[in-house]
């Protein structure tokens, strides 16, 4: 019973963490899109004078999304048609069944590790995972029976089909240095280090591969540069064309968690998942209490920082617009305050003599924020590439995932084997 | 638990493969094929064999049916005229689940007067490295043998698919 209580809550909080990480990306990737190109982004929506820089529209999105009338055209193919988004949004959030998001948690002298599922094979697990979403793009296309989605499903099968056997490739050589196929192994495996300063990253030891499935997951994920399944100038808008509604939203929420997902995949394969550069577990354990001190500190000098900008704009900006609006500037400077004087208030409780077990508490929370800063460093990278890099041709794309990436994953294995078999560190 | 899952997942699997045989559209029996290899690795699975359970997903059910898919999409649109009188959409789960349960059911059962059948395996049975023990070494000779029939096939395919161009070794 416990452990079935133990893997729900591990369940609940990725599932949580996946889906209230979408509608913080769509903020991002419009906001990002409008600094990149020197816009304001959407700033309209509010509640009540407030428009948290945008952060409102998500919410309004999600409204216009259910409320929107579905339209299907009637020459689909009415059970798959209905089977597709929901088959693009299952795949999308079952890899991270197999991702680390912690080491370990002690509750109550009770070690639990911070996976849901701690698979011997985790690495086919989520390529297996990754192959299946093609399914749901291809059927998406296919079942409209329209031109233009069919023309996207096409594309995206020959794309995801060519760029896995890349991503494949690329894995390969971790598994060679890490000599196991359990993802929890090769988080663990990162934080040693090398040269006794390097941490031993999976980007420090196989850059190359990093390279090749970095690019890989763009393409997995069909976001820009790889986004030919539903490049607008060509087929409209691919293979969810014909989808409206909350099926539509299925596919872009999909495509969110693929982010997500793919974003987690980057960090826990070659960037240490949670390990903390530098920090290793004991050292994280031992020095709770000062560390702890250091995290209060910072959020009350960042929280009163914001809450100055906020008074700033208070002053400047009064009676402004001559609607709830005005408020904004107000209730913003107001909530920093508070959590500046919650803050204040922690660190009342004299935090540094944090006792063993909350010692241990604290270090694996450490981890686990580790481990998602950087899944919101890559998220952000994705969004970043979007409006950086132009779409691929699709001859372009064609060439590039076979006659120039498989050749270089190739290589990049043998290169990894001999040298494992020359220093004769391999498993 | 392993029992159930062998038995449930077997009987999933027959469902599919009954399935694919009734279906009148090709690309609807493509995916009960699918279907049949998903439930396929859940055997493996339950036969604590995870590698080939999941190698089972990865290349048949990801791989080699998504090309098989590929073609049959791109030579058959998706209405054809026979699968008009087919049944609309309200019915579909109506026929398609309650099998779906019984299956399940019979699996549960048999499960319960076979759990003995399903002899327990030693630790690290069936994990890519005792996999690979195997394939790589007692049965290398078959395993080098059976890459070179694929490669001769490979081979062939082209040849015979490419008959109007020229070939360079033609």
């Amino acid at each position: 019973m416990a452990i079935v209580l133990e893997s729900l809550a591990k369940i609940v909080f990725m599932f949580l963490l996946i889906m209230g990480m979408v509608p913080a990306l769509i903020w991002a990737e419009r906001k990002g899109a409008a600094y990149i190109q020197d816009r304001t982004g959407p700033n309209r929506a509010s509640i009540g004078g407030v428009r948290l820089a945008g952060l409102v529209h998500p919410i309004a999105d999600v409204l216009k999304l259910v409320f929107k009338e579905d339209i299907a055209p009637t020459h689909r193919h009415r059970a798959l048609y209905a089977l597709a988004p929901w088959l693009v949004m299952t795949v999308a959030v079952s890899t991270y069944a197999v991702i680390p998001f912690g080491d370990y948690l002690t509750i109550a002298g009770k070690r639990i590790p911070l996976v849901v599922a701690d698979l011997q094979v985790g690495l086919l697990y989520v390529l297996a995972v990754a192959s299946l979403g093609t399914y749901g793009i291809v059927l998406a296309g296919w079942a409209a029976n329209n031109k233009f989605t069919f023309l996207g499903g096409i594309r995206a099968t020959a794309q995801m089909i060519s760029y896995e056997i890349n991503m494949g490739l690329a894995v390969m050589g971790l598994m060679l240095i890490f000599g196991s196929l359990r993802i929890t192994d090769i988080v663990a495996g990162q934080g040693g280090m090398l040269f006794g300063w390097l941490p031993m990253w999976g980007v420090v030891l196989q850059p190359l591969g990093f390279v090749l499935f970095i690019t890989s997951v763009y393409a997995e994920t069909n976001r820009n540069p790889f986004d030919l399944p539903e490049g607008e100038s060509e087929i409209v808008a691919g293979y969810h064309l014909e989808y409206s509604s909350l099926k539509f939203a299925l596919f872009f929420m999909a495509e969110y968690c693929h982010m997500v997902v793919g974003a987690a995949m980057i960090s826990a394969l070659y960037f240490g998942g949670y390990q903390v550069p530098w920090l290793p577990r004991p050292m994280l354990e031992k020095h709770a209490g000062l560390l702890l001190l250091i995290v209060l500190v910072a959020t009350i000098a960042a929280s009163l920082l914001f809450a100055v900008l906020f008074m700033r704009r208070v002053a400047r900006e009064r009676g402004k617009f001559g609607d709830a609006r005005d408020r904004e500037p107000k209730l913003g400077a107001g909530f920093w305050f508070l959590v500046a004087a919650a803050a204040a208030g922690a660190l009342a409780l004299r935090p540094w003599e944090i006792g063993p077990a909350g010692a241990g508490v604290f270090a694996s929370l450490f981890q686990v924020g580790a481990f998602v800063g950087k899944v919101v460093f890559f998220a952000w990278l994705f969004i970043w590439v979007r409006w950086t890099l132009p779409r691929f041709r699709y001859d372009q794309l064609m060439r590039l995932g076979w006659k120039v990436m498989l050749p270089l994953g190739l290589a990049n294995l043998v290169v990894t084997a001999l040298v494992l078999a020359a220093v004769g560190s391999g498993k | 638990m392993e029992a159930f899952l062998f038995f449930s997942c077997g009987a999933l699997m027959l469902l599919g493969g009954v399935m694919m045989v009734l279906q009148r559209s090709a690309v609807v029996a493509a995916l009960w094929l699918v279907f049949a290899f998903i439930a396929a690795s859940g055997v493996f699975a339950a036969l604590s064999a995870p590698f080939l359970a999941i190698m089972q997903v990865l290349v048949y059910a990801g791989a080699i049916m998504v090309l098989f898919l590929f073609v049959i999409m791109m030579l058959q649109g998706p209405v054809l005229e026979g699968e008009r009188k087919r049944l609309a959409l309200p019915m579909w789960p109506a026929v398609a689940i309650p099998p779906v349960a019984v299956l399940v059911l019979v699996g549960s059962w048999l499960s319960r007067r076979h759990a003995e059948a399903l002899p327990v395996q030693p630790a690290g049975f069936g994990s890519p490295g005792q996999v690979a023990d195997l394939l790589l070494g007692r049965y290398l000779l078959a395993f080098e043998l059976i890459s070179i029939v694929l490669l001769v096939a490979i081979i062939g395919a082209l040849a015979l698919g490419n008959r109007e161009r020229k070939l360079p070794w033609s």
